[in-house]
């Protein structure tokens, strides 16, 4: 690794740091942004990521950061990076989101929208615990309103 | 005293209390169809797919097995239906459709994107005859990315200024007239690319773009000329038939890195230098990589055009040649000889491909010409042209041998030749 090669701290909000790469880290626009700005001071906080996340995040970018590295295996690795619980997809969403990686915003979002395509509307409800709200009524309403979509 | 938490038996609907950009996201990623079908979840669901931002009515949603309605009469409801329940900004529409009629509905459904902010748009409305754009098109004046296909432009409105944003101009099966087509191009100021495949429009385009960057040109009809383009890096010829009108080209070369001509525009490039001197009368350097697709080695003017380009790109780090003959009785020709490269040498030239190979002199010529001349090539390919002549002695087993013996002026260069795959 050359001299030049910088760290930075990110601090989780349950206190965990995590020493990085600066040239990894700044897949994030969040921790570029404040790097270009130099409003680095040791250690970055990172109040809307929790530990046992950014150490999925980290694996990602590690991942995706490595040099010559080819794109099936990249494929290869996203598929298996997003087969997880629907817990740990939304802690991820949110990370990527408050993180601000497009890339790995894009793939999360592809993934549950993967999850709900093909799915009749009930069966969305119970994949997500969606409470349907709607009387009969309504319902029939919005298949009228949106009725080329139901067809 | 204490109940449980409520939570912890009723598991929470995280899904719809993620940010509005996220729910975008997902949204977007389903068919324009499912995206809708989400508003039938909860009441929380209900308006969230009028907010996307950017929407995709490809093929399949035209498409209908129990419904045997025209597809005018399915447009205009779906068309009514996301022009009266869209909310927000759209900045990116892509509508595919086959054998639509006339329809005053396309018209309002582009006058409604132009007023929604519209930044990229794809039009690809081709059917058994073509529709005339409506001049709403005109109208959206954010736009950076414009597709269209399949579709006919004949007037522009008198007091059309062009597109100040267009960076990228995509034209498929398009009928339009030279002066429109001129005019898109010269008063869109920053437009960086530029694509116009088998389109019908009739006399020379003049093309004037400051910043025109990469284009690709692919016509059966119709001829161009670069009037003024000095930033072209990138170009794609391939006329499909030979017109004289394309000249002047060479102006425009000057930042040329990626060259792509068939035989058609390369015997319009050698015409357009003069008569096919011996070399151009000003260097060339920036061009990088030749390709040159549909050559026929037996017309003598395209492999006289052919060599008179080589020798003008003397930086050439890459040459590919797709040759078209499928004969391999051509006899040897004295401009491929050594002796009349006496004055070259390609001292860049790292990767040489040949393809469609029949083991013809011709062929066998320029292949040692480049051994000969290249003293940094590292690596050279040829693709024998598949199912020819596969029992012939010659292609498997002479032309390896005689590939071994040739002069090598580059001591790293690997031939690969890959008969029989």
């Amino acid at each position: 690794m050359s001299s030049s090669t910088k760290f930075l701290t990110l601090k989780t909000n349950d206190k965990e740091e995590f020493v990085l790469d600066e040239a990894i880290a700044i897949r994030s626009q969040t921790i570029k942004n404040m790097v270009e700005d130099d409003c680095v001071s040791n250690v970055i906080p990172l109040p809307n990521v929790d530990s046992k996340t950014m150490i999925k995040v980290i694996e990602y970018w590690k991942k995706h950061s490595e040099e010559g590295i080819s794109k099936d295996k990249l494929m290869d690795f996203d598929k298996a990076f997003v087969k997880v619980d629907q817990s740990i997809l939304y802690a991820l969403i949110l990370a990527a989101n408050f993180l601000n990686d497009a890339e790995m915003l894009d793939m999360i979002c592809q993934e549950v929208a993967n999850r709900i395509k093909g799915k009749t509307p009930e069966e969305i409800r119970k994949e997500f615990n969606i409470e349907n709200d709607f009387t009969p009524e309504e319902e029939e309403e919005i298949r009228n309103e949106n009725v080329w979509a139901f067809e | 005293m204490f109940s449980k938490h409520a939570c912890q038996s009723v598991p929470l609907d995280v899904l719809s209390s993620l940010p509005d950009n996220v729910i975008d996201e997902i949204l977007m990623c389903l068919p324009l169809r499912e995206a809708v079908r989400t508003s039938i979840l909860s009441t929380k669901w209900r308006y969230k797919w009028c907010r996307i931002p950017d929407l995709k009515l490809d093929y399949k949603l035209w498409q209908s097995k129990v419904d045997k309605r025209s597809v005018l009469k399915k447009f205009t409801k779906i068309i009514y239906h996301l022009v009266t329940s869209h909310d927000g900004p759209i900045s990116k529409f892509i509508l595919s459709i086959r054998g639509l009629e006339d329809s005053p509905v396309l018209d309002k459904l582009i006058y409604f994107l132009s007023r929604n902010s519209v930044q990229h748009l794809e039009l690809d409305i081709s059917g058994y005859y073509k529709h005339k754009l409506p001049s709403s098109i005109f109208t959206c004046l954010r736009l950076m990315h414009l597709s269209l296909s399949g579709c006919s432009i004949q007037l522009a409105p008198r007091n059309f200024k062009g597109f100040d944003t267009l960076i990228c101009l995509e034209l498929r099966n398009m009928t339009i007239s030279s002066k429109i087509l001129e005019n898109l191009i010269s008063n869109s100021p920053l437009l960086d690319t530029l694509m116009l495949h088998q389109n019908v429009y009739f006399g020379i385009i003049e093309i004037n773009a400051p910043k025109l960057r990469a284009f690709e040109f692919n016509e059966m009809e119709g001829s161009i000329c670069l009037k003024s383009t000095p930033n072209l890096q990138d170009l794609t010829l391939w006329h499909k038939n030979y017109h004289v009108g394309s000249r002047n080209h060479f102006k425009s070369f000057y930042h040329l890195e990626y060259l792509v001509l068939n035989g058609h525009s390369l015997k319009v490039l050698a015409v357009a230098a003069g008569e096919v001197t011996t070399r151009l009368p000003f260097d060339l350097n920036s061009l990088k990589q030749l390709c040159l697709d549909e050559i026929y080695l037996r017309e003598l003017d395209v492999v006289s055009s052919a060599v008179f380009l080589i020798k003008s790109f003397q930086h050439l780090q890459i040459l590919e040649i797709q040759v078209e003959d499928y004969d391999n009785d051509m006899s040897a020709l004295q401009c491929l000889e050594l002796e009349a490269f006496s004055d070259v040498k390609f001292n860049h030239l790292r990767k040489f491909e040949l393809s469609c190979f029949t083991g013809s002199d011709r062929e066998m010529q320029l292949i040692k010409l480049l051994l000969a001349k290249s003293p940094v090539l590292e690596n050279m390919r040829i693709h024998p042209l598949p199912d020819y002549d596969n029992a012939s002695e010659k292609l498997k087993n002479e032309i390896p041998v005689l590939l071994n013996t040739l002069q090598r002026a580059s001591p790293q260069v690997e031939v690969v030749y890959v008969f029989g795959s």
